[in-house]
């Protein structure tokens, strides 16, 4: 029982993780429709530069504000300097001037951290576990899954409640819509991203203490996410916050029975999903 | 039918003189690349699916070959055949999954299914290797010819690399390969004629399977090793990038772009150990050199993607 | 004379986007080789009636029967294997094939029952080249043969579009607005077409054009508003009171 009710917590801390990546491709695909393919690699950004901060002593929080941004100002690069001008011209470009970014920007966190990867030991009060009398909890877990939240609130306050986010939903569902709202399409493509490749940071940011990180960690969180996208995002913005909360629950429990399995479990949700779900291209979705 | 037997005659030539102009190694790597890129671009060019998954058929051939010829002893052809109709296979069912989804969601999907194939290859260790690879491959002889010998092996991969290219390119001119472009415009409309459109997109993705599973067949034999490289996704945007700077609209343009990349790979390797990042940069360069170079390229791609974008509202 | 065999029929066809009901509860029946003219408003569900019977949108209540058999959970490459061909009102021709490969493809299909081939060379397939020709001749649209349908003008698409379902050869033919968007020579050239080809097949058409529905129809039915307000011979529609009320706004 208290295995259980810990790997639930463990689930949805993970799943927290999963659905701010996915929410993050989902506010690209939305907005570009490209899928994001140096999202893996915005998510070991986030990693390493909250490694960096907290080496050098900047309090935990900063250091996951630096994830958050780091990514953001490189994901603002890669739009404005990058796909912006790859527009009007073919699908494929601009996925493989993305895949080029991810592969760019692994091999310079390689060349500056080297391969082996690095890890963090939680501030500490942050640290051990909380006795709840029948289990006990680890504050990381409780901590992690309070700030996945905390951060997809404050997306969903910035796309509901704000000037600059209703924009981004408008974006969103009705292109043409924004022309007449007075706001450069461009601005709001190029934010857009930045907002989206900063959710990847900071999910990797959150992921440090949990899972250490080397430059290529980044890609099994993007293929995840990409699951998790497909599985909850098909055409809503939140969808993918109940996926991700799910697979990381669904995955957690597994690992009760077959810890080598809980991977694999994901796609083979997503395989059932897909071969009983809905379908796709004649409408019938 | 003379255009026909000129570009054949041009992909026989290649074949015969690169050994002569570049290190047979070299050549002998483009070769088998590029029967890589060309069954890529039978599912990117010629049907018009984005999959981002390539490296799942290429590493399944690959692994396929190292463990028959190795834990499963057996002789060489039958490893190769094992490696076309297994990776044919894995295509069958990651496409019967996949398929009926379109555009993005097909590029996400083959992503994410390569990925798993990745894991599986590095979990399961004990028969793969894991990080390592699998090691200790040999190339037993067949039917009499010393497969050792470099330009025996260069001539096999060379004969297997001209029927591949025959192959893929009559059924790009037969009725599948003119069905296929036609779905890529407009499916609905092939479907109100009685097409399957993804009965025919399914085979095309399986056929493309079976000889990429060729390729990272003979890439094994070529190397006497399976690197784990060869199931990464890496290895799946790369493809991608053959067949587009390659081009499309032929069987011929994949293997350029696949001698294109394989060269600048080992120019790169020497120049430096992070060559990987040289290799990023080539692609984000090239990527905007397109977009003003190839116009015919952009505009086509352009069409199909305004087809796809109106098909699915 | 003995009644007519019923080859395609609706049953309370119905379909719904979000909340609106754009074809409700629509029962039609529809008897072996004659024309069959659909009219109404825009918006009135014709196209959504069509996109139902051809199952390239899924139904969300009511049947369709073919020859009496249920089809209603087929898709549409198979209901099209069944011989219903269709055009499209706006104009579906594949745009980068030449008018040789539009009109191929639909011989094809209908010569061959499989999975297409994968080794010869799809020109080298005689019987269907020829066949094909046939239709692109007696459609008069020979010196179009070897020329992108994208290169050519709307009117001749449009007859291209009606090549390549004839070239299905189906059964059942349903032309959505073949006349839309072209001139008056170029309609009455497609109203000819459609006349000389009216009793060897069963045709059901959308049209707009009033004067080209009376006078080559033998069964029109009006829609409004996703439902069947009248059907009749055109003499009997033309005086309808309910006719004239939704769809010429009297």
């Amino acid at each position: 029982m208290n295995l259980v009710a810990a790997q639930i917590v463990n689930g949805l801390a993970i799943g927290m993780l999963y659905a701010v990546m996915a929410l993050g491709l989902s506010i690209i695909k939305g907005l570009l429709n490209v899928p994001n393919f140096a999202h893996g690699a915005l998510f070991a950004v986030g990693a390493y530069v909250c490694y960096t901060l907290s080496t050098i002593g900047a309090p935990f929080a900063v250091a996951l504000i630096g994830a958050f941004s780091g990514a953001a100002l490189l994901g603002f690069l890669i739009e404005r300097f990058g796909i912006a001008n790859l527009t009007g011209g073919s699908y494929l470009l601009q996925v493989l001037f993305l895949f080029g970014t991810a592969l760019v920007i692994e091999q310079i966190l390689v060349l500056i951290y080297g391969t082996t990867g690095v890890s963090l030991v939680p501030p500490a009060m942050l640290g051990g576990a909380m006795d709840l009398g029948f289990m006990f909890l680890p504050r990381y877990l409780v901590f992690c899954a309070l700030v996945g939240a905390f951060s997809i609130v404050a997306v969903w306050l910035l796309i509901e409640k704000t000037r600059i986010g209703s924009s981004i939903r408008a974006g969103i569902e009705r292109r043409e819509m924004v022309q007449c709202l007075g706001i450069d399409i461009g601005t709001l493509l190029t934010l857009g991203f930045a907002l989206g490749a900063g959710m990847a940071g900071l999910a990797g940011g959150i992921a440090l203490p949990l899972l250490g990180a080397n430059a290529t960690s980044g890609n099994d969180m993007m293929a995840i996410a990409f699951v998790v996208l497909v599985l909850g995002g098909l055409g809503s913005l939140y969808g993918a916050v109940a996926a991700g909360i799910l697979i990381g629950v669904a995955q957690s429990l597994t690992t009760l029975v077959a810890p080598s399995a809980s991977t694999l479990l994901i796609y083979v949700i997503m395989t059932v999903v897909l071969l009983i779900g809905p379908k796709g291209l004649f409408g019938e979705r | 039918m003379n255009k026909n037997l000129l570009a054949l005659a041009a992909v026989v030539l290649l074949a015969v003189v690169a050994p002569m102009v570049i290190p047979i190694s070299i050549a002998n790597e483009i070769i088998v690349i590029a029967i890589f890129a060309m069954a890529t671009n039978l599912v990117i060019g010629v049907a018009g699916l984005y999959s981002f998954g390539q490296a799942m058929f290429f590493g399944a051939g690959a692994y396929l070959t190292g463990y028959s010829l190795t834990a499963g002893g057996l002789s060489l052809v039958p490893s190769i055949l094992i490696a076309i109709a297994g990776a044919a296979a894995l295509a069958g069912i990651v496409g019967a999954v996949i398929i009926r989804r379109s555009g993005f969601y097909f590029m996400m999907l083959t992503f994410a299914f390569n990925q798993m194939a990745f894991y599986v290859v590095l979990v399961w260790s004990g028969v793969t290797g894991g990080e390592d690879g699998m090691a200790g491959i040999k190339r037993a002889p067949v039917g009499g010819l010393d497969l050792n010998d470099r330009s025996v092996f260069y001539a096999f991969c060379a004969v297997l690399f001209v029927a591949s290219y025959v192959i893929l390119r009559q059924i790009k001119k037969s009725p599948l390969g003119l069905v296929l472009e036609a779905a890529k415009e407009n499916p609905r409309r092939m479907a109100s004629l009685g097409y399957s459109v993804h009965g025919a997109q399914l085979a095309a993705f399986m056929i493309s399977g079976a000889f990429a599973g060729l390729a990272g067949s003979l890439y094994v034999l070529l190397y006497r090793f399976v690197p784990i490289d060869s199931i990464s996704w890496i290895m799946s945007g790369n493809v991608v990038f053959m067949v587009v700077i390659g081009g499309m609209s032929s069987m011929v343009g994949p293997i350029m772009g696949a001698a294109v990349f394989v060269w600048l790979q080992g120019l790169f390797s020497l120049l430096w150990a992070q060559w990987a990042l040289l290799f990023g940069l080539f692609i984000i360069f090239v990527v905007f050199t397109l977009r003003g170079g190839l116009i015919e390229l952009f505009k086509r791609v352009a069409r199909i993607r305004r087809a796809g974008e109106a098909h699915h509202g | 004379m003995a009644e007519p065999v019923t080859v395609l029929e609706a049953i309370e066809l119905t379909k719904r986007f979000g909340k609106n009901t754009v074809v409700d509860g629509v029962s039609l029946k529809f008897p072996e080789g004659r024309l069959h003219a659909i009219l109404g408003p825009n918006g009135a569900g014709k196209t959504t009636l069509f996109n139902l019977l051809t199952k390239d949108y899924p139904v969300d209540g009511g049947e369709i029967l073919l020859r009496g058999e249920r089809v209603t959970r087929l898709r549409p490459h198979q209901i099209s294997r069944r011989g219903v061909g269709r055009s499209y009102q706006i104009t579906s021709v594949l745009r980068e094939l030449t008018f040789f490969e539009n009109v191929w493809l639909a011989s094809y299909r209908a010569d061959h029952a499989g999975a297409p081939g994968l080794w010869r060379d799809f020109r080298a397939h005689w019987a269907t080249a020829e066949k094909t020709r046939q239709v692109l001749a007696e459609l008069g649209l020979e010196p179009f043969t070897d020329r992108k349908a994208a290169d050519v003008s709307y009117g001749d698409q449009r007859l291209l579009e009606i090549a390549v379902t004839l070239a299905t050869r189906p059964e059942i033919l349903l032309l959505d607005e073949p006349t839309s968007g072209l001139s008056q020579r170029e309609s009455e050239r497609v109203k000819q077409l459609i006349l000389s080809i009216k009793g060897k097949f069963t045709i059901i058409m959308i049209e707009h054009k009033m004067n080209v529905v009376m006078d080559i129809s033998d069964d029109v039915t009006v829609m409004n508003r996703g439902k069947v307000i009248a059907s009749g011979s055109p003499a009997q529609i033309s005086t309808d009171a309910a006719v004239r009320s939704a769809y010429f706004g009297l």
